[in-house]
């Protein structure tokens, strides 16, 4: 029983009742979210850049960090707990992909990573079930492994589901 | 509903702030003159014993991994540059700013001097990125500075927290700048220009602290400068690093680009360097990152 912190780049899975999965303060940063009800798996990674073309060495070090090498990893991380290789089965949750006021179309930071996840996703046949996007608040996100419950908050905000 | 703070307890709070050392002063001033050079900087470190421990002991940190110690401090300022040197000074004498816990935004201590921080390496990584004719450096010791203002009125913002996003979910053009005037009387960007004024901060670091939300409202021989930061504030935000409750309910000024040309991919390339650098120069200070 514990609690898995990851941060900006970080991806994680656990199937450990009582564990929780949790990222703090998602800005332009997107959290995907995968829930295998088979094995009773959850997994989560901390998505800050879309395109990992920009720096293939980060991409090795921190597969995480970007949307197209997140995914994969994330997947075959779950593998490792028993899940289907193409993701056959896994829920699929987004959140986070947040923007400042008045933003202009360079700063859709988030706008342009829930976009690359959704398409790399797309690639496996996956899709999101559920997802809680842009809008201008950082959001920390925390799984409980037992329930498979993903709860949302936000500084002056009451606390959310996804 | 909170209390207002008058102009009057205003200058009470800035009163209260502990002046910046010597050294951090005049190695300010300096920073801001455009034609000084790196041994100006030598010269005011070397004159102050504490400062000279300071910078050698974070040059032979574990964060910058120097196979062999380095012991002049003219090697140790130029390794690390200028913009490092002036955050250690600052960092030195006025941790009662940056570490303070910012209850009003609902943030814990230090997480003010962390956004701080992030603000100034993303303001210079803009300026390097973009090819702007704008001073690196000077990018980055305004970053840091720009939000001190948000110390002086916290206090005064404990327990607004829910009434400020009500308000801002209500009404939807206002911005936290908004909240809290409404709320405490005054912003973080008057305040913290009180903060500079009393500081005798050079003109073009107070322009920052004064305009970093709305730099089309800056003086025009600064406007450049306050807009790397005002960008600079942004990334960092976006980044995840906030000060709490305000984080991004704030305006982006889109007449940037008058001053900066970035284009999305640069956008991201910039934001993966201020994770890199972030994180060295971030163990860097802790004394945890130190050898032996």
């Amino acid at each position: 029983m514990g609690q898995i912190v990851l941060g900006v780049g970080d991806y994680g899975a656990s199937n450990t009742p009582g564990d929780d999965v949790k990222t703090f303060a998602l800005g332009s940063c997107v959290s995907v979210i995968f829930l295998d009800p088979k094995t009773r798996t959850v997994g989560m990674a901390h998505v800050a850049l879309p395109d990992s073309s920009i720096n293939k060495a980060k991409a090795t070090e921190k597969p995480g960090y970007f949307a197209d090498t997140a995914v994969p990893a994330l997947l075959a991380l779950m593998t490792k707990f028993g899940c289907h290789p193409r993701g056959k089965g896994i829920v699929v949750k987004l959140c986070g992909g947040a923007n400042v006021m008045d933003t202009n179309d360079t700063f859709q930071i988030g706008k342009r990573n829930a976009l690359a996840i959704k398409k790399i996703l797309w690639s496996y046949g996956m899709g999101a079930v559920s997802e809680d996007l842009g809008k201008n608040y950082s959001r920390t996100v925390s799984i409980s492994v037992s329930a498979g419950q993903i709860t949302l908050s936000s500084p002056g905000k009451p606390n959310w589901q996804l | 509903m909170t209390k207002q703070i008058t102009q009057e307890e205003l200058q009470k709070i800035v009163q209260s702030i502990p002046m910046l050392s010597a050294s951090a002063s005049q190695l300010l001033q300096v920073a801001s003159q455009p034609d000084h050079d790196l041994m100006d900087i030598v010269n005011l470190v070397r004159n102050d014993a504490h400062l000279t421990a300071r910078v050698l002991k974070i040059v032979n940190s574990a964060a910058f991994g120097l196979v062999n110690n380095i012991a002049s401090i003219d090697r140790a300022v130029s390794y690390l540059g200028e913009r490092v040197v002036v955050s250690i000074a600052i960092a030195d004498c006025s941790s009662k700013v940056f570490e303070k816990e910012l209850s009003g935004y609902e943030s814990a201590g230090g997480v003010l001097w962390k956004h701080d921080l992030r603000t100034a390496i993303a303001a210079r990584e803009v300026v390097i990125q973009s090819g702007a004719d704008i001073n690196s450096e000077l990018a980055f010791t305004a970053g840091l500075l720009h939000d001190i203002g948000k110390a002086l009125i916290s206090d005064y913002l404990h327990g607004t927290v829910t009434d400020a996003i009500e308000l801002l979910t209500a009404e939807e053009d206002l911005d936290y700048l908004d909240a809290e005037e409404k709320l405490a009387g005054f912003d973080h960007t008057r305040a913290g220009y009180e903060l500079a004024k009393a500081w005798q901060l050079p003109d073009e670091l107070a322009e920052v602290i004064r305009h970093h939300h709305e730099p089309s409202n800056a003086k025009e021989e600064f406007r450049a400068l306050v807009y790397a930061v005002h960008l600079g504030d942004n990334i960092a935000m976006l980044g995840g690093f906030g000060t709490g409750s305000d984080s991004m309910r704030y305006k982006l000024d889109r007449k940037y680009t008058d001053y900066i040309d970035i284009g999305p991919k640069t956008l991201a390339t910039i934001m993966l360097n201020v994770d890199i650098e972030f994180e060295k120069l971030e163990g860097s200070f802790h004394s945890s990152g130190e050898k032996n």
